[in-house]
């Protein structure tokens, strides 16, 4: 009897083993891609960016979110020059990648057309309106720069008491910088009532003091500064040891600091210490500072990864972490609906991310959404003030009505 | 020289034109041959990813480059702290013309041979015109003017709107017997062309220097006023320098354009004109084939730095940060040791090999 059974047992092993392989041969591992300046000129930002985009993925597949099917998303550091950016695309095209996460503004422009050769969908670290003009492939996450300071320049002219309010842009000395200015001109020839009296390019200056008294003799009050952390940092530094911050929004002979969504977050408190104190920011990224649904798993995420506070509270992480979340989510609808994952299919999807497809992340102030004729994620933005030390809401969530003007 | 011009183990000239020869043997010229024919073959039998074409092409453009930075501070003694902007303006002449005219225009993307000849051009009306202080002007001094004339560019382009204010300027694909040039075929192209200029241009400087033209550069260099004793113009010497470094570095600029379908200002800052400087060092001043060694030494290095990087970064996560500090710390460290205990560069290493090969079995 016994030896009559011996023959199955070989048989009993082989089935198992091929029971046990079938999910992993079936498994698919969905190649993304991310090139970012974890060295050199804004590594600040890219830094926690990058360990949002690790930390999340890293999630996804030890989580099994998509269900057996894993993501690889190598990060390379590229220093932030365009040189070293367009040899990492190479790596990663010859590496089969179906969606790819860039970085900076002069590179995502400068490999514009690389993205449209190849019709891979980009997700891109920069704002920049400019990123979407003659392209197809470039999906901003949340709304541009121009858009922000639109906002922000909207916030300024229904708070402020008296006559048209007088503005300065202080503004990073390049496309990044630049590239707000002539829509937010735009927005005030289209009826926005304020006047923008000077528009500064900042060097690399360790004292503005004769910059700002200029500005407070042509009676401005309001700066808008479109830049990144360390020269708002300087700049607020200098205004309060002159005493020229101003105590209340739009207060006469001082003047009120805002700015967009690189200007903010916990480094400039750090950088700019209590000179902090009153300043206005906007971005479409919810904040660790006020605790939600998205801050807690936001928190959640970086402690599993054992992220430091520094980390786990910054809105790079968060933004890195939702570009993750975006790209994800994509190859997620598209699995759904049956088909394969490819550029083609992530593309296609991305462009129907509207209406009812609209995506919720759940660490932004808006929706995420996305046509063939609107390339920019998140439209919604929030406006923040330091007050003890952190940043907290001012008003609700708006969509700054003069982007829409402008564009007809 | 040697009765048999195939195995001479030694120098034995009996003409001083004998010494000016560019192959003193015909095992020289053979090898040579043979190494160049490997070099135009060699992609057509293995397959290289874009991404290492794209690495061989910015070494064969850092490289034609270099073969003007060293002919103005390796053989002229001038030292040159500005090499990037002068590969800008030669960039930049190609952009401003795409702009002007269209970047798919006939004239930028059927007649680039010409469009490079004209950055050459423009980068040797500019390297002139900068050359002009070496008349006043010597060593420190003429470095910071040099310097000066690096931020003038930087200044000038990052401000013009012009130039779009430093923002990517596209430039058209170009276009060969075959028809365009496809992204698939763009960067095997380029790595034919450039290697060919580099090929021309290196012997060409190597004819130059046997001439009373190139030992002119030598004889400033060592001693200007003694040249100038000796019938020599060192002033025109200079000048002449500085334009003729100015046209490689336009050619190099032209072909960074073309290579990179665009031009923006962060490839022609001066942290670039110091890696142009390293390259110089490190492969070894005053020395052709210096020209050719540095510039592969450096982008290697970045590249082998990089990959260690990437390898480490797969099992310590945590500590990419110090991981990525090792590339600006190597590059430090190459050039700090270099100058320290090998200030001849590369090139030296070279000359000692050959020496030995050339008289084993026999001790050095």
């Amino acid at each position: 009897m016994r030896h009559q059974h011996v023959w199955m047992v070989p048989i009993m092993i082989v089935l198992g083993m091929v029971m046990a392989l079938t999910p992993a041969a079936h498994a698919e591992v969905y190649k993304l891609a991310l090139s970012l300046a974890i060295t050199g000129p804004t590594s600040d930002a890219g830094n926690p960016y990058s360990k949002g985009v690790e930390d999340y993925i890293r999630y996804v597949n030890d989580t099994k979110l998509l269900k057996g099917d894993t993501v690889s998303c190598p990060i390379r550091d590229d220093q932030y020059q365009t040189d070293i950016t367009k040899r990492n695309f190479e790596d990663f095209l010859a590496d089969g990648i179906v969606l790819y996460l860039n970085y900076s503004t002069g590179s995502t422009l400068a490999l514009k057309r690389d993205f449209e050769e190849e019709k891979i969908p980009v997700i891109p670290a920069s704002f920049h309106a400019g990123n979407l003009e003659d392209s197809n492939y470039i999906f901003l996450p949340i709304a541009t720069y121009s858009s922000q300071c639109i906002g922000l320049a909207e916030y300024i002219v229904a708070n402020h008491k008296g006559d048209t309010p007088k503005v300065a842009m202080f503004i990073h000395p390049s496309a990044f910088g630049r590239g707000p200015v002539e829509d937010v001109q735009k927005a005030v020839a289209a009826g926005l009532k304020m006047d923008i009296v000077e528009v500064v390019e900042h060097g690399k200056d360790l004292d503005n003091t004769a910059m700002l008294q200029r500005l407070v003799s042509k009676q401005v009050r309001y700066v808008l500064s479109q830049t990144v952390q360390s020269p708002v940092a300087t700049l607020l530094k200098d205004a309060q040891r002159l005493g020229l911050i101003a105590k209340q929004f739009g207060e006469e002979g001082k003047l009120t600091f805002l700015g967009a969504h690189y200007t903010g977050g916990n480094d400039l408190i750090e950088l700019a210490g209590t000179a902090a104190e009153g300043y206005y920011w906007t971005t479409s990224y919810t904040l660790t500072s006020e605790p939600g649904e998205g801050t807690t798993f936001q928190l959640m995420l970086a402690k599993k990864y054992g992220r430091d506070d520094k980390t786990a509270n910054s809105h790079n992480y968060t933004n890195g972490m939702m570009v993750a979340q975006l790209a994800v989510e994509t190859i997620r609808r598209v699995k759904a609906k049956g088909e394969k994952v490819t550029r083609a299919s992530l593309y296609n999807e991305l462009n129907a991310m509207n209406g009812n497809n609209a995506y919720s992340p759940g660490n932004t102030v808006g929706p995420v959404t996305y046509s063939p004729t609107d390339h920019a994620g998140v439209d919604t933005l929030q406006i923040y003030s330091v007050k003890q030390g952190a940043f907290h809401s001012v008003g609700k969530p708006f969509i700054p009505a003069f982007v829409a003007k402008i564009k007809k | 020289m040697s009765a048999n011009r195939w195995f001479a183990t030694g120098n034995f000239f009996s003409a001083y034109r004998d010494e000016q020869r560019i192959f003193t043997t015909h095992l020289d010229r053979a090898i040579f041959i043979t190494f160049l024919a490997a070099l135009f073959i060699w992609p057509l039998c293995f397959e290289v990813s874009s991404k290492y074409m794209l690495v061989l092409d910015n070494i064969l453009i850092a490289m034609v480059a270099i073969i003007g930075l060293n002919l103005v501070t390796g053989f002229a003694g001038l030292i040159s702290i500005g090499h990037a902007a002068f590969v800008g303006v030669g960039a930049y002449t190609l952009a401003l013309l795409a702009r002007t005219i269209g970047d798919s225009h006939v004239i930028i993307t059927h007649a680039w041979p010409l469009m490079l000849l004209a950055c050459g051009a423009m980068g040797a009306v500019f390297g002139g015109f900068v050359g002009l202080p070496a008349l006043r002007l010597k060593h420190l001094y003429l470095a910071i003017a040099t310097l000066s004339f690096q931020m003038i560019f930087q200044w000038t382009i990052n401000f013009l709107p012009l130039f779009n204010q430093g923002q990517t300027i596209p430039v058209g694909r170009v276009f060969w017997f075959t028809g365009e040039v496809s992204r698939r075929d763009h960067y095997f192209f380029w790595y034919y062309v450039t290697l060919t200029i580099v090929v021309i241009f290196g012997l060409s400087v190597r004819n130059l220097l046997r001439t009373r033209y190139g030992r002119s550069l030598v004889a400033v260099r060592d001693n200007d006023r003694a040249a100038d004793a000796m019938g020599m113009h060192p002033g025109l010497t200079k000048v002449y320098a500085f334009g003729l470094a100015g046209f490689f570095a336009g050619v190099a600029g032209g072909l960074h354009a073309y290579l990179y379908r665009g031009v923006g200002i962060e490839s022609f800052m001066l942290h670039q004109s110091i890696t142009y400087l390293a390259m110089a060092i490190v492969g070894g001043l005053g020395t052709l084939t210096g020209a050719f060694f540095g510039p592969a030494a450096i982008r290697l290095l970045d590249l082998q730095v990089e990959n260690l990087v990437g390898w480490s970064a797969q099992f310590l996560p945590a500590t990419m940060n110090l991981a990525t500090a090792l590339k600006p710390l190597t590059f430090g460290l190459v050039i700090v040791l270099f100058l320290m205990f090998e200030p001849r560069g590369i090139a030296n290493w070279w000359r000692i090999c050959r020496v030995y090969i050339k008289l084993w079995p026999f001790r050095y």
